[in-house]
């Protein structure tokens, strides 16, 4: 994120001098008394605000409240405006004159994330730039200052009309703003209650001074209505005044103990990690050190190329969750987790490293654990698929057998008994229905031949890998060209699960690809067996969708291996498999 | 008369060989379906005396196609059951089924089912 220094500077040049010019107004103002004590105060908001405003805009970019602090001090010199003798800057000046309480509010429903959370909060601070900008310009139409008391104010140019309208609208105007100031308070206050400790303590400063500010414009705004005398107006405006300067200081220190409170916060974190607590226990003490209670901690598990949670489930970071950002954390340079947060922490996404380093110890060990748990659970599923798909290939086997072989053996003995009586009778028929017979004979064997090349084919046993796969080859629809095979016998697990990699790409290459030509290779090298048949078909297979891919990886699982399918749609598939082999 | 026979098996080589020796003892075979739906719709048709009926069908078992043979209307057909497996595999369900009996295809011959017929 780019720093915004130039501008920055430009507005705080523009400040200080719109500051001298306001107080050189107020001080010169002809129609207000007190005026050294609101030329002082003047300068005491304007400046306290942009100057802080504009250092955490400086330090925040990505955060509102700079930008609204600033925005406080500069609407305190339009309100100052109202002290002109000129009839122009004093309309500018009465018109903007409430603005500032407006911006207050946007500004502490704001803090400390920069954006307004809730639709209660955005409502809100609807209502008072409406009620600050829209009725605040409806009454002053209809508002002749010479008649309101002030004989001394300039003429107002936008006057339509005087009207008893403007008194009206005033009055709307002011209990708007009491209920709205009550809604606020009532809102800081319970989401001071609701933070976590270190959140709270941040947050008390701000809320407490401007919960103040609000009380104390409350009772000003009520003193108002209630037409009391000149002096306790005056003591009033100068208590809303004095602790609306005051704000600034507080902002500052709430940035400043959160500052604290983090360096707290790791060495708290410290302390508990190295008190052990058991799994979750970690991610409990991550979400209070980073003031997120949904935090969630992500282990890396290299072997599956995925992140899981503590449990050992796979955990989908590509995209974060919504509204969440997830951040890496690595260990002696490699990765060991990711922290899940808030968008929130976005902008402060050093301190979540910062912390994360801190516990990256931990986060390591409880990695191993997590990725321990996440093998158990593959271990769990594989071992019951294996088992269904026992189940599933018996039931087959069965349905085949009697689908096929079975029938035909039956006919084949209703066939022979046939025989049997006709022979001496009918002896041609007989030998005709002989040769059916026979026929029939036939086919029962072809199918049972290949019912058992299914189930284990006796040519991989006696002759090995090349001349099965070479079988295969031959018996394909689609023209197979067989680039490598071992020369030496494997392992007959190994060599059966190449077998049947290959044996099942190339039915999917026929059945569902479309393919034009296959090629297989099995090469041996480096302690591992690497199988590897590409198609130029359409692609598009996928492991999840298929139990015989399934089957495959949980046979090729089984034996320490890994089955990777690449199957782009209209890019052909490659599936490739490689199983350690001593 | 020859008696008019309906066979039910999906196995068109079983069909043929049940065809050949049903023919060759003077019965004669008015039709073949190979599943449960076309046994059903041959036999309103073809009103056959005997229904020679597998129990292990594409759709609908043998017993479900029995009992709707003899539940339709008009003069219900005798019916023997045929399967590869064995009596005691079916169990009971022979006898609910209100079929004439069973004859396991390992030992069909047109002798078994004239015994059951009778």
């Amino acid at each position: 994120m780019t720093r915004p220094r130039r501008p920055l500077i430009g507005l705080a040049v523009f400040a200080f001098v719109i500051g001298i010019g306001t107080f050189l107004v107020v001080i010169n103002g002809g129609h207000n008394t007190h005026r050294g004590a609101y030329a002082g105060l003047t300068l005491a908001i304007g400046w306290g605000f942009t100057g802080t405003g504009l250092y955490v805009w400086r330090r925040r970019p990505g955060n509102n409240i700079g930008p609204l602090m600033t925005a406080v001090g500069f609407s305190g010199f339009l309100k100052a405006l109202a002290f002109s003798n000129d009839s122009v800057v004093f309309t500018i000046g009465s018109l903007g004159e409430v603005l500032i309480y407006a911006v207050l509010v946007h500004l502490l429903l704001s803090f400390p994330s920069g954006r307004l959370e809730s639709r209660l909060d955005r409502l809100l601070v609807a209502v008072g730039y409406f009620n600050t900008i829209v009725i605040q310009l409806a009454a002053f139409v209809f508002a002749d200052p010479a008649k309101e008391g002030c004989a001394l104010c300039p003429a107002n140019p936008l006057l339509i009309t005087h009207s008893h309208a403007a008194r009206v609208m005033s009055a709307a105007q002011l209990d708007i703003a009491v209920a709205l100031l009550g809604a606020v308070v009532a809102v800081l206050y319970r989401r001071w209650r609701g933070g976590t400790p270190s959140q709270g303590r941040a947050f008390a400063p701000v809320v407490a001074v401007g919960s103040l500010t609000f009380v104390v414009l409350m009772t000003a705004l009520i003193a108002e209505q209630a037409d009391l005398s000149s002096n306790v107006a005056y003591v009033l405006s100068l208590a809303l005044f004095g602790s609306i300067a005051c704000l600034p200081v507080a902002f500052l220190l709430g940035l400043l103990r959160s500052r604290f409170s983090q360096a707290e916060a790791i060495s708290s974190l410290v302390g508990q990690i190295g008190g052990g607590g058991g799994r979750g226990a970690l991610r409990e003490a991550l979400a209070e050190a980073l003031g997120d209670p949904s935090l969630q901690v992500a282990y890396w598990v290299p072997d599956q190329g995925a992140y899981v949670d503590t449990e050992g489930r796979p955990m989908r970071l590509d995209p974060p969750p919504e509204g969440k950002i997830a951040t890496t954390i690595e260990h002696e340079g490699r990765r060991v987790a990711a922290i899940v947060h808030a968008a929130e922490l976005e902008e402060r996404r050093e301190l979540v490293r910062t912390v994360g380093a801190a516990a990256a110890m931990t986060l390591r060990n409880e990695r191993l654990d997590a990725e321990l748990r996440a093998k158990v659970t593959e271990l769990q599923a594989s071992r019951y698929r294996i088992v269904q798909a026992g189940y599933e290939q018996r039931r087959r086997l069965e349905r085949d057998l009697h689908d096929g072989a079975q029938q035909r053996l039956m006919a084949l003995g209703i066939n022979l008994r046939l025989v049997r009586d006709l022979i001496a009778r009918e002896p041609e028929q007989a030998v005709e229905l002989l040769g059916a017979s026979l026929h029939e004979l036939g086919e029962a064997t072809a199918e049972l031949r290949e019912l058992a090349r299914g189930i284990h084919p006796a040519v991989l046993t006696n002759r090995g890998l090349e001349a099965a796969i070479k079988g295969l080859a031959s018996r394909s629809p689609v023209p197979v060209e067989v680039l490598e095979t071992p020369e030496d016998r494997l392992p007959s697990s190994i060599e059966s699960a190449v077998y049947f990699v290959v044996a099942e790409a190339l039915t999917n290459a026929a059945r569902y690809a479309r393919a034009h030509r296959v090629t297989v290779s099995v090469v041996r090298h480096n302690g591992n067996v690497h199988v590897e048949v590409s198609d130029d078909g359409v692609g598009g297979a996928d492991v999840e969708h298929g139990s015989g891919l399934r089957g495959l990886q949980d046979r090729v699982a089984a034996l320490e291996g890994r089955l990777e399918l690449a199957s782009a749609a209209g890019e052909g598939t490659v599936l490739r498999a490689r199983i350690p082999c001593g | 008369m020859a008696k008019t026979v309906l066979i039910v098996d999906d196995h068109p080589s079983f069909r043929a060989s049940a065809r050949r020796m049903l023919e060759a003892d003077g019965y004669e075979v008015v039709g073949e379906a190979e599943d449960g739906g076309a046994a059903l719709v041959a036999a309103q048709q073809l009103r056959p005396e005997l229904v020679l009926l597998d129990v292990r069908l594409p759709d609908v078992d043998g017993f479900e196609v029995a009992k709707r043979l003899l539940d339709a209307s008009g003069p219900a057909p005798q019916i023997v059951l045929i399967s590869s497996h064995d009596s005691a595999d079916l169990g009971e369900a022979v006898g609910a089924s209100g079929a004439r009996g069973f004859v396991p295809k390992s030992e069909l011959s047109a002798e078994a089912i004239a015994l059951l017929i009778r």
